[in-house]
């Protein structure tokens, strides 16, 4: 299947839940996503007999200043191409919904994500810090964070 | 005190005309042979251990000193070479892991990140020194410091523990008496 196949295909059967769809690279087509659809979006995502996006990559949080970004990096074994799925989340509540029913491997990823942008994945089974210790105090890789004294014990 | 860049410091052997009869001091004897079977600790970090393994190989050959028992655990080895960025997280670990060696133990800061955080220095989950966790006997810069650093760094660690005394020294006598009433 072509590119511009897989984008008409994505753009015709998941109208209304994906947006801007367009081909990005050479193999990764980029969409937009509402958070409140993501659980069921991803869920059908998967299970596209035509699509497939069966195997998540990997989710990357993003500070955009005025709100967040969960983008989710996913994999089809079937037209061998790549989906990014962007979803956009309010600056003061950044929560979405947990994809980990329907790919396993976003756990890690998604503990990642709050760790570091302190985005809430709602319904995750086990939402801990992973990368920084467990009492660190704020999320590093905010565009607004300053680095804290108590997160420097060793002076 | 000796001077720095000698690697041989402890006193010489004292007799040597009877046969299989070697007549020294205890503290030469403990200090050269503490000196020369260091077994480090494998406790690569960040790319320094990429030197700190390449010291350990053909090229470069850390078994010329008498160093190359890398062991994974503390509780067989006498050196901790750190060598790559100390975290926060990581901290707590490292000082646990130097609680656990026996004594006499000794800790090598290789390359900038371990001894004052180098690069990341400002960084929000790096610690600037690994000499504010353990205490530091010889501190290697570079980034990361290359084998021959290492070695110079391993060099000067023999000396430092050649300088070690076991048997103190008689305690000299007082000078003077203490005035009385004014002690």
């Amino acid at each position: 299947m072509s590119m511009d196949a897989i984008s008409e295909l994505l753009a015709e059967r998941f109208a209304g839940d994906l947006t801007d769809v367009r081909i990005q690279e050479p193999d990764t087509v980029v969409a937009r996503a509402a958070r409140e659809k993501l659980k069921d979006l991803a869920a059908r995502l998967k299970a596209d007999p035509d699509a497939g996006y069966e195997t998540l990559n990997w989710i990357a949080g993003v500070d955009r200043e005025t709100g967040f970004e969960s983008i989710y990096h996913v994999y089809s074994w079937k037209t061998n191409t790549y989906l990014e799925l962007h979803v956009g989340l309010p600056r003061e509540a950044p929560e979405v919904d947990t994809v980990t029913g329907v790919w396993p491997a976003a756990d890690w990823h998604e503990r990642e994500s709050w760790d570091m942008v302190g985005i809430v994945y709602a319904g995750h089974p086990d939402l801990r810090r992973i990368l920084l210790k467990d009492d660190f105090v704020g999320h590093p890789l905010r565009k607004d964070y300053v680095d804290l004294a108590e997160n420097h014990p060793h002076v | 005190m000796s001077e720095r860049g000698k690697t041989v410091r402890y006193p010489k052997l004292e007799h040597f005309s009877e046969p299989n009869i070697i007549t020294t001091t205890a503290d030469f004897i403990f200090s050269w042979a503490r000196s020369h079977s260091v077994f480090p600790f494998t406790y690569g970090l960040a790319c320094c251990a990429i030197e700190m393994l390449s010291s350990g190989f053909a090229r470069y050959d850390i078994a010329r000193y008498g160093m190359e028992v890398f062991r994974p655990t503390p509780r067989q080895c006498d050196l901790m070479i750190v060598a790559g960025t100390v975290n926060e997280k990581m901290a707590p670990v490292l000082r646990r892991l130097y609680d656990q060696m026996s004594e006499p133990k000794w800790v090598i800061s290789m390359g900038a990140c371990a001894t004052s955080g180098g690069p990341f220095y400002d960084g929000y989950n790096v610690v600037n020194g690994v000499d504010k966790i353990v205490p530091v006997d010889v501190y290697i810069p570079g980034c990361p410091p290359r084998p021959e650093a290492l070695f110079q760094g391993l060099l000067e660690l023999q000396g430092k523990i050649q300088e070690y005394r076991f048997v103190p020294e008689k305690p000299a006598a007082p000078e003077t008496a203490a005035p009385a009433g004014e002690a």
